[in-house]
């Protein structure tokens, strides 16, 4: 009987193995896995030291990243990257595969980093979220919304996220822009800047991190301004209930919820603070704005 | 120094495949395996000048690898339990690649039940079929552990296939 037990396990065992992907065990050879290292030159100026430390952030990500600290995620950048040919039909085929409710939507802006795309698509009453990486799809729920006026000069969030990803955390907000904003780029609340991408009335940016959005710096006609966002776990952000929408998951068991819901009781809980059932952007509860020329 | 590159190309290329299918079967999920090997390559990589004279270096990447499978399986097992977002993060993927019952539907539905160390010590016997002194190497542990957990396992296989055979297991 062990003899047949053992002679079954192998074969099992190869059956499950042949499982994984060629492309899988592929894509992870590619990867540069040799330690980056890190020449810190003094600055020479005062100018250059506040240049240095604002920047801290963001190199601390990055190379934290490439220490494989949140490899995951691995490829990711803090400004968007061009997308690699057939990258961007490749995501929305894996993207209406997993979900019907995207298939019915056209796509409002995508965002790619490394060999990861972030779309979003959204019509007139839908909104739908959808992250492909090398060897996942991570979907957001559709929500309601109806027609939006964001004030020029400032940007509306549809969605500010954290999730995790293979025991990674990451987070992503998107939204709308007003008329002039050409630039957005997320400030999260340790430090970290990540240049969202830019367009077609919408912007996106996602990070490998449990860090929570915290503000944005736009840029516009007359200069720049920031517009914070309090997106605590306290914060209560409601918009207004869209026709016919409800105002949580569980009012709306469909999928179609609106407004905002947090998870609570762990570290690893989400917080998403949508504000997708048609309410302006001065409903955003503690948000503010400051601007520079 | 161009010599060690290379050397540590060839590894990569030479050895990901590997790690990563005994990943898959001991962690059971393959966005789990990818990072765990990710991880275990980026360790191999900084330490790559001592370990390039080891004469196997494959078998210190292996020790690395399940050693980072069974002291993350509480923690991994914790973080799906606690989960709460209000957006599912990760909602069925067709791909095949996770679906646990086909073909030796209950001998692997039973090998998915094991406990980790269990299971990864079958899997390093029966799918890399390591000799029991290099799966004790691996999992940094004693011959006869090596053999003891392994008998367990194999007791607890067997036990499972003879309930779902017997016929008086069956509802009715």
């Amino acid at each position: 009987m062990t003899e047949q037990l053992e002679s079954d396990l192998r074969e099992a065992l190869r059956a499950r193995a042949a499982q994984v992907p060629a492309a899988a065990a592929a894509r992870l050879s590619e990867l540069d896995y040799r330690p980056r290292t890190r020449r810190v030159r003094p600055p020479v100026a005062i100018g250059a030291m506040a240049s240095a430390a604002a920047a801290a952030g963001t190199l601390a990500m990055i190379i934290s990243l490439g220490a494989g600290a949140s490899s995951a995620f691995a490829g990711w950048t803090a400004k968007p990257t061009k997308a690699a040919p057939g990258q961007l039909a490749a995501a929305s085929a894996a993207c209406q595969r997993s979900q019907s409710s995207v298939a019915g939507l056209p796509l409002a802006l995508a965002d790619t980093r490394g060999p990861f795309t972030f779309a979003v698509y959204a019509n007139r009453t839908s909104i739908a979220s959808c992250m492909q990486g090398p060897s996942f799809v991570s979907l957001s729920e559709s929500q309601s919304s109806s027609p939006v006026s964001v004030p020029a000069d400032r940007v509306m969030l549809s969605s500010a996220h954290r999730s995790q990803r293979g025991g990674k955390a990451f987070g992503f907000a998107y939204g709308r822009t007003g008329a002039g904003v050409s630039a957005v780029a997320l400030v999260l609340d340790d430090g970290t800047e990540v240049q969202a991408t830019v367009d077609n009335g919408w912007f996106i940016g996602w990070w490998p991190s449990g860090a929570q959005l915290k503000a944005a710096d736009l840029t516009t006609p007359t200069g720049s301004a920031t517009q914070t966002f309090d997106l605590s776990s306290n914060a209560v952000i409601r918009s207004p209930q869209a026709p016919g929408g409800c105002n949580t998951n569980k009012d709306c068991p469909g999928g179609s919820a609106s407004g905002s819901s947090a998870g609570a009781g762990s570290d690893t809980q989400g917080d998403m603070n949508t504000n997708g059932g048609g309410g302006s952007v001065g409903q955003l509860k503690g948000e503010s704005l400051s601007s520079s020329q | 120094m161009n010599s060690r590159r290379a050397d540590f190309d060839r590894f990569v290329a030479d050895s990901t495949d590997t790690l990563l299918r005994a990943a898959y079967l001991i962690v059971w999920d393959l966005g789990e395996a990818e990072d765990l090997v990710q991880e275990t390559l980026f360790e191999v990589a900084r330490r790559w000048p001592r370990v390039r004279r080891m004469e196997r270096p494959l078998g210190y990447a292996r020790r690395i690898l399940v050693n980072r499978a069974l002291s993350g399986a509480d923690r991994r097992a914790r973080r799906r339990r606690e989960l709460v977002v209000p957006m599912p993060p990760e909602p069925a993927l067709s791909t095949g690649a996770n679906d646990v019952f086909d073909g030796q539907d209950e001998l692997m539905g039973a090998l998915a039940a094991l406990p980790p160390r269990q299971r990864a010590v079958l899997v390093l016997r029966y799918f890399l079929d390591l000799p029991e002194a290099e799966v004790a190497a691996a999992l940094k542990c004693s011959l006869g552990t090596v053999k003891s957990t392994a008998s367990r396992g194999l007791a607890r296989l067997e036990q499972a296939m003879r309930e779902t055979n017997d016929p008086r297991s069956i509802p009715t």
